[in-house]
């Protein structure tokens, strides 16, 4: 059984809202948007949502009490919180460089979690 | 140290005039504030006027109080230095039927004492304000402005310098005479004093309750207050007040100019039933606006950068006409109660002068003698704003702490807001600190200023973020950590 | 004694000084080192660079200008490093006082007083937040209540968090992305509030910071009341008509203990004014002509403090410009063409041409239309007729127009303006 939903999509301001029949393996656009860019999202949207994620991780003995993180790449939107789980659990030592990995392989997502900011000691 | 001389039941205005003036003495005196910084309630929330004594019936305490602690003041203001600012008042008359009531004040003032008064024609009110429209208006030139807090503190911190007990977060929950001394129980202990003092505002007459069965009610009366940004401040350069209007629901705006630059528009003044409802509501915010707009047409809305009230203690009800003197005495049934009941307008301006009377009073009993080690308040430095180029380069040179400025609105530097934070009260809030430096009072109201006073309360007090605390005991700013640290 | 003080003031002469090290600052610093600036020095209040970007950790940044969609940290870094290799002169936690008519500052730091005589000035001041004052809410004044921008340089700089169980008032970017960043930080968001029938976010962040955490959005709806006498107890939201009335009956109480207000942005023009400066109300920030000069010669202006961007792209590019002009400062005394805000613009930059060229615009509309054709006429002369595909107050519209030196010679006004 497929389901119908409904789906926003971001692509423009307009924000077309698609109809789509989905069960999370096949997709059929049924209505409502107004471009192609619409339907390439649509489509990812409900075979493979995937979000970046950014956030914080607790520094020691740097200039700044957090650096700011992000995802490598988009994180498998069903695996958020527990990524962002084990985000919270981490701590680094400064001196941070922006770009340095601090979290391989995140969650088994394969995804690392990397520095976006230099802390300094 | 838990036996005094005198326990004062409030850190207001009256209170704390009244500490400052027996802090001249060689006595114990406390004074117990349930906030968590003076000036709490009503004394930080009012217009700031200093009033000539006009609007008080002729051998009233009122007018007596008024006239008197007027004269007090500029000399106070060069001692302990607050800003004070003789601007004078122009009460206005629209037509010729609200002129008699002109005249009415004139005379009033005259038999008070009040000096200077004078009646001006709508060509030289329109000289002098050019912003206002008017028929006639009556010219007072005693009348002045005053920042109500830093007046507070300016008392209440020197006289804790000369060793009065400022007992923060302290609140009077039971009182008992025993023999010629008071028991009093507070959240924090228990204490013993010869002489009490009730100044305690909006609480006068709880306080009184715990002794004996009050012979009054009050009837609190909240005024509600704009405040515009400071670009508007030129519009009126002394106040501005209607002949109080005879129709109902209009209010006769007040436009005050304050001692610190911004403006402020009111007070509204409504009897509400529950002493602590400080709030403000749409409707007073925008009668204020509106008719501020009729004196001023020019006036924009985004002019308004923050709005408050303040509750009036008053004596007399609604039905009685709202109005009622002074009450200062000595209870007759306890003796050693001193009561300062329904202390409202004038008794901002009238507080050195009710100090020195009470003072007086307290002499009776007590033998009241000198010190001679009597501190004088360190004469507070000129705001790094108000200091001219050389002053503010040499000042950096000296102390790179006046270099950093932390508030950008009002130019407030760090060394300005770690004094602050080092008051000799112990007071360690945001609000604190506004009312001290000023930090948080501009445009952006803490926009900027807030993360860095935080960041300084952190680092240089080791005030805990779970203890910060915006104005009370109970108003944290804060809940927790974004990530914990670790115990290492 | 005046000599004296100057002596002990720390004197600086530049080609060009940059107030504000935020995004436009610094582009606009780079910009002028680039074109031929002997001397930049950059003015910021903090002691870090970059402005609001290193709080702003989220990503979205410079995807038009790299390609790649930065965090906000990442494009500061990027910027502060390429003005670091040019050799530009920073100074942190520097206030600048004022500036007068010949383009002299005075600035303070701990290492004293600083009177530095500059060639041309950039403006980079950014915005600050709208307050709750700024919209009059009624009620009580407890602790608890935060601009968006201030909570979130609490939770992403300082690591403090702001409350637990939070309301946000207004949709805009900064109120969805602080919903979602609460949420991720374990607080429970109890709802965004905005006035309008629609959000004034990107959909893409209603999507990916409410849609995505199940957090309603109260669309038609605004706060009535606040409640707390020491921290915020609750907040009362209530439905508006189209005329942003209150529809009496529809009040609702919400118990939470924050409430983060995402009104809007006011340019920072403090300075501007002080030295007269043309300010545009609308805007609220400096009038400018197109090289982005302002009526005081030399003074130029870019970024949040001309008029709030809504991408950081646009920004930057404006601000390359006003950098670039700044170093080629040439005293135009040509004839200026007004620019006119028509039917159904709320306002254009530049205000002001006189110089022929190609020239950028930037508006925005006064509401929300459907396939407008937007048109540029001067005089009896259309210059441009544009179909856009939707406009909306929230999405700044950019186009370019060929101005010609005989237009500029031959008009007086040029007037942009939207048809249906």
């Amino acid at each position: 059984m497929t389901n119908k939903k409904e789906i926003t999509c971001i692509v423009c301001p307009i924000g077309c809202k698609i109809l789509v029949r989905t069960d999370g393996t096949h997709f059929e656009l049924l209505d409502g948007n107004k471009c192609k860019k619409g339907i390439d999202y649509a489509r990812n949207e409900a075979l493979d949502p995937r979000r970046m994620l950014t956030s914080s991780v607790l520094v020691k003995n740097g200039e700044w009490p957090l650096v700011s993180v992000k995802s490598s790449q988009p994180v498998p939107k069903d695996k958020v919180f527990s990524v962002l789980k084990e985000i919270k659990r981490t701590m680094v030592n400064a001196p941070v460089k922006s770009g340095q990995t601090i979290i391989k392989n995140v969650s088994s997502t394969k995804i690392d979690i990397v520095a976006t900011k230099s802390i300094k000691k | 140290m838990k036996n005094f001389h005198v326990a004062i039941i409030g850190g207001g205005v009256i209170g704390s005039a009244i500490a400052w003036e027996l802090s001249k003495y060689k006595l114990n005196v406390v004074v117990f504030e349930k906030g968590i910084d003076v000036a709490f309630g009503t004394s930080k929330a009012n217009s700031g006027v200093v009033h000539s004594g006009i609007n008080s019936p002729t051998g009233s305490l009122k007018a007596r109080f008024c006239v008197e602690g007027n004269k007090m003041l500029q000399p106070l203001a060069d001692k302990l230095g607050f800003p004070l600012k003789w601007v004078g008042k122009y009460v206005i008359a629209k037509n010729e039927d609200e002129t008699k009531e002109l005249e009415r004040l004139i005379k009033v003032g005259k038999d008070n004492g009040v000096p200077g008064l004078e009646i001006k024609d709508r060509k030289d009110v329109k000289v002098k304000e050019p912003n206002v429209s008017c028929y006639k208006a009556l010219w007072v030139p005693t009348a002045g402005i005053i920042s109500p807090y830093e007046f507070t503190i300016a008392f209440a911190e020197n006289a804790a310098e000369n060793n009065v007990n400022f007992l923060l977060e302290t609140e009077v929950i039971d009182l008992r005479k025993v023999e010629n001394y008071f028991l009093i129980k507070t959240n924090k202990g228990e204490f013993q004093s010869q002489i009490l003092v009730n100044a305690a505002g909006l609480n006068c007459r709880k306080i009184v309750s715990m002794l004996e069965e009050p012979d009054f009610d009050i009837y609190p009366c909240r005024g509600e207050y704009l405040v515009l940004d400071k670009n508007y401040s030129n519009l009126v350069n002394s106040m501005i007040y209607p002949v109080p209007p005879k129709k109902l629901g209009v209010l006769g705006v007040h436009i005050t100019p304050t001692v610190e630059g911004p403006t402020i528009l009111g007070p509204s003044a409504e009897f509400i039933g529950d002493p602590k409802d400080k709030r403000t509501t749409k409707e007073k915010m925008t009668t204020l606006f509106n008719e501020a707009k009729e004196i001023i047409p020019s006036l924009p809305e985004k002019a308004v950068i923050n709005a408050y009230s303040g509750i009036r203690c008053k004596l007399a009800s609604p039905e009685e006409g709202g109005w009622a003197d002074f009450r200062i005495e000595e209870s007759k049934q306890t003796p050693g109660l001193i009561n300062l009941l329904g202390i409202e307008s004038p008794g901002l301006t009238g507080a050195p002068a009710i100090a020195k009377e009470v003072t007086r009073m307290i002499s009776n009993s007590i033998e009241l003698k000198t010190k001679t080690d009597f501190k004088t308040r360190k004469i507070k430095e000129k705001r790094f704003s108000e200091m001219n180029a050389k002053e503010q380069s040499d000042l950096i040179k000296k102390d790179k702490q006046w270099g950093r400025i932390i508030c950008r609105c009002e130019h407030v530097t760090e060394a300005e807001v770690i004094k602050a934070l080092s008051n000799p009260i112990g007071a360690q809030t945001l609000s604190s600190v506004k009312y001290r430096c000023r930090a948080g009072m501009g445009r952006c109201q803490g926009g900027f200023c807030t993360q860095h006073i935080v960041r300084i309360m952190e680092e240089q007090f080791n005030v805990d973020v779970n203890n910060m605390k915006l104005k009370s005991s109970n108003s944290n700013l804060f809940y927790g950590r974004t990530r914990e640290k670790e115990n290492d | 004694m005046v000599e004296q003080g100057r002596k002990k003031m720390i004197n600086l002469d530049t080609d060009v000084a940059v107030i504000g090290a935020g995004p436009a600052g610094l582009a606009a610093a780079i910009s002028a080192r680039e074109n031929g600036a002997k001397n930049v020095i950059i003015l910021d209040r903090n002691s870090w660079l970059g402005g609001i970007l290193p709080q702003c950790i989220h990503d979205g940044f410079g995807v038009e200008e790299t390609g790649t969609s930065m965090t906000g940290p990442e494009y500061a870094e990027m910027y502060i490093k390429t003005a670091e290799k040019q050799g530009i002169t920073f100074l942190n936690e520097t206030m600048v006082l004022q500036f007068d008519k010949n383009r002299k500052i005075i600035a303070a730091n701990k290492k004293g007083l600083h009177e530095i005589k500059a060639k041309s000035i950039v403006l980079a001041m950014g915005c600050r937040e709208k307050t709750r004052w700024n919209v009059m809410i009624p009620g009580d004044r407890p602790s608890g209540i935060y601009t968006a921008g201030v909570a979130q340089a609490f939770i992403n700089l300082y690591n403090i968090m702001v409350g637990k169980n939070v309301v946000i008032l207004g949709s805009g970017d900064v109120g969805l992305i602080m919903a979602r960043r609460l949420k991720f930080e374990g607080a429970n968001v109890l709802g965004v509030v905005e006035i309008l029938p629609y959000a004034s976010g990107l959909p893409r962040n209603v999507v990916q910071c409410l849609d995505d955490y199940d957090i309603p959005l109260y669309l038609n709806h605004t706060v009535t009341y606040i409640k707390g006498r020491e921290r915020l107890e609750s907040v009362t939201i209530a439905q508006v008509d189209e005329k942003m009335n209150i529809i009496p009956e529809t009040e609702k109480e919400i118990k939470c203990d924050t409430l983060l207000l995402s009104l809007g942005l006011i340019p920072e023009n403090e300075l501007s004014r002080n030295v007269e400066i043309e300010i545009d109300d609308v805007t609220g920030g400096p009038a400018v002509n197109q090289s982005f000069e302002t009526s005081l010669s030399g003074v130029f202006a870019c970024g949040n403090c001309l008029q709030v961007y809504d991408t950081v792209d646009v920004l930057a590019m404006d601000a390359k410009k006003a950098g670039k002009n700044a170093v080629q400062n040439t005293i135009n005394k040509s004839k200026c063409v007004t620019v006119k805000a028509g039917k159904g613009i709320r306002y254009v930059v530049p205000q002001r041409i006189n110089e022929p060229g190609k020239i950028h615009f930037t508006l925005r509309v006064e509401k929300p239309h459907e396939s407008p054709t937007l048109r540029v006429i001067a005089g009896d002369k259309e210059l441009l007729k544009k179909k856009l595909p939707w406009a909306n107050p929230a999405n700044m519209v950019e186009f370019d127009v060929n101005i010609s030196a005989e237009t500029i010679k031959s008009t007086d006004t040029l007037e942009v303006l939207l048809d249906d």
